[in-house]
C-alpha cells in the first residue's frame, strides 16, 4: 500500500506516535522500582523529530515534557554522532533539564541508516547524590550541593551498557541498587520506543513520515495562531509570590507580562525578583513550561502537543532573574516557582478570557522526603511524598477537592504502600474544612496527612504558601495557607519552614497541611442549597456559610431561606 | 439445552444451544427498560418456541445484565454507609489525587463523584499495622455510634474498609458482627473479603461498588427468579461475571461488583471460543457498536484478564476480562477542527438523533454515513431492512461538514473518515496489546457487533494481523459467550514476601486454603468434582516494583520444595524479559499475591464441523453494487447474502457479504472463505 502525505495520513501518523509515547510511559511505570516512578508517576515520554522538536508526548506529568525538546536541541549541538542502540542521558538544568533528580534518556531512531527521530523519557530519580538524602531539599545555595550533574553522556553505546559510567554514577548516589534499576528501566523503555517508531516510518516511508510530521507541527501552530488572532490585542500583567527562597524570609516576586498582538504572543518576566540564594530558581525549560502549560489549558487541552504549538508564543527572560538563573544557582525547589508562573499567567489571562481560566490553586509542590535506617531490616530507606491540595474554582463549577498540582499530574502514595515499605505510621489523611476559598464556585479543599515516624529520619522538603494565599477571582475569596507542624497539640509543637532539611526523631508526628485554593465569583451568588450540602458534608463550617456565603443553615442541614435572604439583602 | 440471555441497551439477545449437537438458535427482542425481566421472559419464550423445546429440556439459563453498570452511570445505586479507620474517612473521595488520565492540561476535568458522600462515611477507632498486628484495638462504641448514624440516615447497605484488613480481617469481621446486631437485615460488604489486596483507595472503592450495587442486583434477581418460577417452575439460573465465568443467581446477590461489564466479557469469551474452534490461539476481539469499540485480547485461547479494570473511572480491583473501550462506533461524528484537520469522535450521534442517514434528524456526518456514501452499507437492508437509510442525507452531511471545508470530493471525504476511525481503533488495539509484548502478526481479528466486519480488514491490515474472522451470530455474540462460559470464582491473598523468605509449606497452605474455599463454593453451585478445574498463579515483581506480572504456577498437590520456588522465579524473569525487553535474572523476586481460580467446566459442546472442499464461488451474488475504494475509486462489486454461502465457499474480493445484523467487506486482493463452522475467514496474505 502506498501512502500520500495528506491531512488524513498526517492524523493517522499522529495517532501512531501518540500510541508509542503512551506505551513507553506505561512500560516505565510498570517497571519502576521507586515510589516516585511507580506510584506517583513523576515521569514522561515523548517522540521527537530528528531536530529535537516534540512530535508526541505521553499523557503523564506535563511539566517534564518541556525539558525534552530544550535538552534535545542542546544535545544535537554537543553530541557529534549517534549510532543505533545509543542511549544518551542528561540531567543538567543548565542544559535544558529540570532539577538534577530528573534524568532524561534519549535514543536515536535509525531507519535504513538515516537518523529519523529520537525517543525520549524523563523520570524523577530517588536520589542523585548531593548534600541531602532524597535530594528534594529546599535552602541549598549551589547546584554542586544538589547532586551529581550529568551533561550529555552515552550510557549505552550500540546497545551495550557502559559499565564504567554506571559505576561512576553508582558511587555518587545513595541507594544505587534502586536507582540503577530505574535507569535500566528507562533505557529499556527507549528500546521499545525505537522499535515502534521504526515500524511506523517503514510503513509509511520516510518521505511521507517527514512530510506528515512537518504538517503536524504546522497544523498545531496554525491552531494556536487562530486562537491568538481571535482574542483582543493588549498587554496584561499577572503576579504571584513565593513565601521565601528557603534561605531568607524575603518573599520572591513573580511577574509575567503578556503582550498579545495579532496571532502572536510575547511573555517576559520583568518585575520578577533577581535569582535567589536559595534554590527556588526556575531553569529556563521550567519557566517556559509554566507558560506553555497554561496556554495549552486555555487554548485547547486536547490539541496535539508538539513543538509547533509553541512557535507563536515567544517567551523570554532576562538572565539573572529567578525565572532564568545563571549557574551555579541552585534549582531543586524550582517547582515552587513554576507553579507561581502558572498562577501569574492565569491571573494575566483572566483579563482576556475570564471563562477559560481558574482561580488560584495550592500553587506549590509539597514534596517531602524521609530517609533513614529501618530498625527492623537494618536497611537504608528513602521515601518521597508529594501531596495534593486545593484546586482553583472554575468559571462554571467548584474546584476539585484534594488534587495534584498544575504542571504535575501525579498520584499520591497509598497509606498502605508507604507503611509496607517504610518505618512510618500514617494517622490521618483527610480534607481540611473551610480551606477552599468561598465563591459562587468554591475553591477545592486541601489535604492533611499526619505521619508518625518509627525511626529517626532526615527530613528534606520544599513547599510554599505558608504566607501568601491562593488568589480568588472575580469576587471569589482567597484559599487557606499551608503548614508543616511537628507534634501538633503537644507541648513540643513546632511549626516548620516550608523549605529545608531537618531531623525527625522516632515517635514524632509530622502533620502536613496543604494550602487550599481560591473561589470564583462572589460567595453571595452561590446557590444556598450547594452551601447547605457542603455544610452537611463538613466541607464548609456553618460559620463560614453564614459569614462568607451569607447562608443560614439550620441544625437539620436545611437552608433557612428567610434568614438567608435577610443576610444577603444587607 | 443451554440458553444465554444478554440484556443490552437496545436489544435483549437470546441464544440457545443444543449440548448434544452443538446446534444454535438465536433471537432478539427489544429490551424493556421499565422492567428488564419482561424482555427476558419474552426472549426466553421466543427461543423455546423457535427451538420447539420445553423448559424441562433446558439444563440452565445464563443471564448477563448491564443493570449494575447502568446504576453506576446513572447514580442510582443503594444508599451506602461506609465504615473506615478513623482519620481515613476521605480516602474514597481523595482517590489518588491525580486528575483524570487524559486531562493533564484540562482545567475543567473532574473525576466522578464518590459513591458515598462524606456525611455517610464514619470512622471507627482501631488500627492494624503493616505487619498485620493490632496496634489499636477496635473500640466497639465507635462502631455502634456509626450504626446509629446509619440507622438515622436509613442506609440500605454498609461497607467496611479498614486499613491493612487485607493482612488481618479480624476488625472488619467484628464490625460486621456488631452491624448484624445493630442493623439486622442490612447487607454488609467487607473489603477484606471482596478484595484482600493492598492500596486502600482501590480496595475501598471496589468494596463500595459491591455495597452500592448489592441491593439493586438482589432486588432484580429476586424479581426475575420469581417470574421465572411462576412461568416455568424451578429454573437453574446462572449469572455472567466480569471475570468471564458464571455463578448462580443466589451467589450473585452478595457479589454484585463481579457483575459489572459482564456483557462485554461474554463477547470476549465467545471470541476465545471461536478462536479455539478455528485454531487461532491468539486473537483480538473487536466489538464495534454505535458509540464504542470494545477490544479484548485472547492469549492461548483464554481472554486476558486484569485486576486494574474499572467502570467510568472508578477502579474495581477484581480479576476481570481486560476490555478496553474507545469512543469509536458507527455513530461517531466526523468533524473538521479549527486547524482544518479531520477528526472522528469521541462525540457520537448515538441513537438520538443518530447518524444523518437514519433520517431521525441528525445532520452531522457519522461513520455509518461514510460507509453508506461509499456503497459499503445497503440502504434497503440495514437490520434486515427494518431501518431504511437515506443516502442523500448521508451525502449532504459529509459534503457540508467535511468535503467542502477540506476541499475534497464527497468520496475522498468519506474515505478519509473511515481511515481516521480505523486508525483510532488500530491505536486502541495496539495500545492494549503492548502490555504483554505481543506480536500482532500472529493474531486473528474476530469481529462482533453490527459494524466491525466492515472495518476489520482495514484495521487488521493496518496492524499487520494474520486474518479476520467474522463469526456467525456476531450480533448475539455476548450471549454466545454466556452459553460456553464456565462457572468460575477467583480468590486472592496478599503474601508480600521475598523469594528467600518463602516457606514452601506456607505457600502450599495458602493455595490449598483458597482452593478449598473455591471447591466448597462450586459444591454449593452443584458442580461435580470431575468437572472442576483449578488454576494457581502468583503476582510477582522485582523488589521495589509496584506493578506485578501474573505468572502461572503448576499445581502441586504433593507439596512445594525450594526448587519449585526457584523455578517460579525463573519463569518470572523470562516473562519480564518478554513483556519489557529487560530482566534481572540475578535479582530476587517478590511474591505479592497468590491467586486461585476455580472453574466448574461446562461440558464441551458437541460442535459439528461441516466439511467441504474449498471451491470458488462463481456467480450466486444477489446484486452488484458500486463501492468506493481509496486506492481504486468506484468499482462494481458483488454482494452476497451470507446464508447463501455454503461451507467451503471462497469469494474473491472485492466483495460484500450481507446478513440482517451485519455487513462484511472483503477488500480487493483478498479472499473470503466460509470455514467448517460457517465463519467468514479473510486471510491477509501478501501483507508486509
Amino acid at each position: 500500500m502506498r501512502y500520500e502525505a495528506d491531512p488524513v495520513t498526517m492524523q493517522v501518523i499522529r495517532y501512531g506516535l501518540e500510541a508509542v509515547a503512551d506505551d513507553m510511559g506505561y512500560n516505565l511505570m510498570r517497571m519502576g522500582r521507586t515510589t516516585i516512578v511507580k506510584e506517583i508517576m513523576d515521569i514522561n515520554c515523548a517522540v521527537l523529530d530528528a531536530g529535537g522538536g516534540i512530535l508526541a508526548q505521553a499523557h503523564l506529568c506535563p511539566l517534564m515534557m518541556f525539558s525534552l525538546p530544550t535538552t534535545a536541541e542542546k544535545m544535537l549541538e554537543r553530541v557529534p554522532d549517534f549510532e543505533e542502540g545509543d542511549v544518551v542521558i542528561c540531567n543538567d538544568p543548565y542544559l535544558g533539564g529540570q532539577h538534577l533528580l530528573d534524568v532524561q534518556f534519549f535514543s536515536p531512531v535509525f531507519v535504513e541508516g538515516d537518523l529519523v527521530a529520537f525517543v525520549a523519557n524523563i523520570a524523577h530519580q530517588l536520589d542523585m547524590g548531593g548534600a541531602v538524602p532524597g535530594g528534594v531539599a529546599g535552602g541549598l545555595t549551589e547546584i554542586y550541593q544538589e547532586g551529581l550533574r550529568i551533561p550529555f553522556v552515552k550510557l549505552y553505546r550500540g546497545g551495550r551498557e557502559d559499565a564504567q559510567i554506571f559505576d561512576l554514577i553508582s558511587r555518587n548516589i545513595r541507594i544505587p541498587e534502586k536507582t540503577m534499576e530505574d535507569f535500566r528501566a528507562q533505557a529499556a523503555t527507549t528500546v521499545v520506543g525505537v522499535r515502534r517508531v521504526q515500524a511506523l516510518v517503514r510503513k509509511y516511508g520516510l518521505d511521507v513520515f517527514r512530510d506528515c510530521t512537518r504538517m503536524l507541527l504546522d497544523y498545531s501552530e496554525k491552531r494556536v495562531r487562530r486562537f491568538l488572532r481571535e482574542i483582543p490585542d493588549g498587554v496584561h500583567t499577572g503576579r504571584d509570590r513565593l513565601d521565601d527562597d528557603g534561605r531568607t524570609d524575603d518573599p520572591v516576586d513573580i511577574q509575567v507580562n503578556v503582550r498579545i498582538r495579532g496571532d502572536e504572543m510575547e511573555v517576559d518576566f520583568d518585575g520578577s525578583s533577581a535569582q535567589t540564594a536559595g534554590n527556588v530558581n526556575s531553569p529556563w525549560a521550567c519557566t517556559q513550561g509554566g507558560v506553555f502549560y497554561t496556554m495549552v489549558g486555555i487554548i485547547d487541552p486536547d490539541m496535539p502537543l508538539n513543538s509547533g504549538s509553541f512557535r507563536p508564543i515567544r517567551v523570554s527572560s532576562r538572565e539573572g532573574l529567578v525565572t532564568n538563573p545563571r549557574p551555579p544557582a541552585g534549582v531543586t525547589a524550582r517547582s515552587q516557582t513554576m507553579t507561581k508562573i502558572v498562577e501569574a499567567m492565569l491571573k494575566a489571562m483572566s483579563e482576556v478570557v475570564p471563562d477559560r481560566v481558574v482561580a488560584g490553586s495550592h500553587g506549590q509542590a509539597c514534596t517531602n522526603s524521609f530517609s533513614g535506617v529501618d530498625p527492623e531490616t537494618g536497611k537504608r530507606f528513602s521515601y518521597i511524598e508529594i501531596q495534593g491540595g486545593g484546586a482553583g474554582a472554575r468559571p462554571t463549577k467548584d474546584g476539585p477537592d484534594g488534587q495534584d498540582l498544575h504542571l504535575g499530574r501525579f498520584m499520591n502514595t497509598p497509606v498502605e504502600a508507604a507503611e509496607l515499605e517504610n518505618p512510618v505510621m500514617i494517622e490521618r489523611y483527610e480534607f481540611i474544612q473551610d480551606s477552599g476559598g468561598a465563591g459562587k464556585f468554591r475553591g477545592g479543599l486541601s489535604l492533611r496527612r499526619d505521619i508518625r515516624f518509627l525511626a529517626d529520619v532526615t527530613w528534606a522538603r520544599y513547599s510554599d504558601r505558608q504566607k501568601f494565599r491562593p488568589q480568588g477571582l472575580f469576587g471569589g475569596l482567597e484559599g487557606s495557607v499551608g503548614s508543616l507542624i511537628l507534634n501538633p497539640g503537644t507541648p513540643g509543637e513546632a511549626r516548620c519552614r516550608s523549605k529545608g532539611v531537618g531531623e525527625i526523631k522516632a515517635g514524632d508526628l509530622l502533620s502536613i497541611r496543604l494550602p487550599g485554593s481560591g473561589g470564583y465569583g462572589r460567595p453571595s451568588d452561590r446557590d444556598p442549597e450547594r452551601v447547605a450540602w457542603d455544610v452537611r458534608n463538613g466541607k464548609v463550617s456553618a460559620r463560614s456559610a453564614r459569614e462568607d456565603y451569607r447562608v443560614v443553615v439550620r441544625g437539620d442541614g436545611t437552608v433557612d431561606r428567610e434568614a438567608t435572604a435577610a443576610l444577603r439583602d444587607r | 439445552m443451554r440458553i444465554g440471555i444478554d440484556v443490552g441497551g437496545t436489544f435483549t439477545d437470546v441464544v440457545m444451544v443444543d449440548e448434544a449437537t452443538g446446534a444454535f438458535h438465536y433471537t432478539k427482542t427489544p429490551t424493556t427498560h421499565h422492567d428488564l425481566a419482561e424482555g427476558v421472559l419474552k426472549g426466553l419464550g421466543d427461543i423455546l418456541e423457535i427451538g420447539g423445546v420445553s423448559m424441562d429440556e433446558v439444563s440452565y439459563l445464563i443471564h448477563g445484565t448491564t443493570i449494575g453498570t447502568n446504576a453506576i452511570v446513572e447514580g442510582k445505586g443503594a444508599r451506602v454507609g461506609l465504615v473506615t479507620t478513623a482519620g481515613f474517612e476521605d480516602v474514597l473521595e481523595i482517590r489518588r489525587v491525580a486528575r483524570p488520565k487524559e486531562a493533564a492540561f484540562d482545567f475543567g476535568a473532574d473525576n466522578p463523584p464518590p459513591l458515598v458522600p462524606r456525611y455517610l462515611r464514619k470512622g471507627v477507632r482501631e488500627r492494624i499495622d503493616a505487619g498485620g498486628r493490632v496496634v489499636v484495638p477496635l473500640e466497639e462504641g465507635s462502631v455502634r455510634a456509626a450504626a446509629a448514624a446509619f440507622e438515622r440516615e436509613e442506609v440500605e447497605a454498609v461497607v467496611v474498609s479498614l486499613l491493612f484488613s487485607f493482612l488481618n480481617g479480624e476488625h472488619e469481621r467484628r464490625v460486621a458482627d456488631i452491624f448484624a446486631q445493630e442493623l439486622p437485615g442490612v447487607p454488609v460488604t467487607l473489603s477484606s473479603e471482596i478484595c484482600p489486596e493492598f492500596r486502600e483507595y482501590e480496595r475501598t472503592c471496589t468494596a463500595v461498588m459491591n455495597g452500592y450495587l448489592g441491593p439493586v442486583i438482589a432486588r432484580y434477581m429476586d424479581r426475575l427468579t420469581a417470574r421465572l418460577e411462576a412461568e416455568y417452575g424451578k429454573v437453574s439460573l446462572h449469572i455472567m461475571q466480569s471475570n468471564g465465568g458464571t455463578m448462580t443467581a443466589e451467589v450473585a446477590k452478595s457479589h454484585a461488583a463481579h457483575l459489572i461489564n459482564s456483557g462485554p466479557a461474554g463477547g470476549a469469551i465467545a471470541t476465545a471460543f471461536v478462536s479455539g474452534l478455528t485454531g487461532n490461539r491468539m486473537a483480538v476481539g473487536a466489538d464495534m457498536g454505535g458509540t464504542t469499540f470494545d477490544i479484548s485480547i485472547i492469549d492461548e485461547n483464554l481472554p486476558k484478564t486484569t485486576t486494574w479494570g474499572g467502570v467510568t473511572n472508578y477502579p474495581i480491583k477484581l480479576p476481570m476480562v481486560d476490555l478496553k473501550t474507545i469512543g469509536a462506533g458507527g455513530g461517531s461524528i466526523a468533524w473538521v477542527d479549527e486547524g482544518g484537520v479531520l477528526n472522528v469522535g469521541p462525540e457520537s450521534a448515538g441513537s438520538d438523533p443518530g447518524p444523518a442517514c437514519y433520517g431521525w434528524g441528525g445532520t452531522r456526518p457519522a461513520v455509518s454515513d461514510a460507509n453508506l456514501v461509499l456503497g459499503r452499507l445497503n440502504p434497503d437492508y440495514f437490520l434486515g431492512g427494518k431501518l431504511p437509510l437515506y443516502p442523500e442525507k448521508a451525502e449532504k452531511a459529509v459534503r457540508t461538514h467535511v468535503a467542502d471545508p477540506m476541499g475534497l470530493s464527497v468520496e475522498e471525504a468519506a474515505a478519509g473518515i473511515l481511515r481516521i476511525v480505523n486508525a483510532n481503533m488500530a491505536k486502541g488495539i495496539s495500545g492494549n496489546s503492548v502490555e504483554r509484548g505481543y506480536d500482532l502478526r500472529e493474531f486473528a481479528l474476530v469481529t462482533m457487533g453490527g459494524a466491525a466486519a466492515l472495518h476489520a480488514a482495514d484495521i487488521a491490515r493496518e496492524l499487520n494481523m494474520a486474518r479476520v474472522i467474522v463469526p456467525p451470530m456476531s450480533g448475539n455474540f455476548s450471549a454466545v459467550g454466556f452459553v460456553v462460559a464456565d462457572v468460575q470464582h477467583d480468590y486472592v491473598r496478599t503474601l508480600a514476601r521475598k523469594e528467600h523468605e518463602i516457606d514452601p509449606f506456607e505457600l502450599l497452605r495458602e493455595f490449598r486454603e483458597m482452593e478449598e474455599e473455591g471447591v466448597r463454593q462450586l459444591e454449593q453451585e452443584r458442580v461435580r468434582a470431575e468437572e472442576t478445574e483449578i488454576i494457581w498463579s502468583a503476582d510477582l515483581r522485582y523488589d521495589g516494583q509496584s506493578w506485578e506480572l501474573n505468572a502461572p504456577i503448576p499445581r502441586a498437590p504433593g507439596g512445594f520444595t525450594e526448587k519449585d520456588v526457584r523455578r517460579i522465579a525463573e519463569g518470572f524473569h523470562e516473562l519480564h524479559q518478554q513483556v519489557y525487553s529487560y530482566s534481572e535474572p540475578d535479582e530476587e523476586v517478590e511474591f505479592v499475591n497468590l491467586r486461585v481460580r476455580v472453574k466448574g467446566l461446562n461440558p464441551d459442546l458437541a460442535f459439528k464441523a461441516e466439511t467441504h472442499e474449498p471451491f470458488l464461488v462463481e456467480g450466486g451474488w444477489k446484486a452488484m453494487r458500486d463501492v468506493y475504494f481509496a486506492e481504486k475509486g468506484w468499482l462494481s462489486i458483488p454482494v452476497y447474502e451470507r446464508e447463501d454461502l455454503s461451507v467451503g465457499s471462497c469469494i474473491p474480493g472485492p466483495c460484500i457479504v450481507e446478513e440482517t445484523i451485519s455487513t462484511a467487506l472483503v477488500p480487493p486482493g483478498h479472499t473470503g472463505a466460509i470455514d467448517a463452522y460457517r465463519n467468514i475467514v479473510i486471510e491477509l496474505e501478501g501483507r508486509e
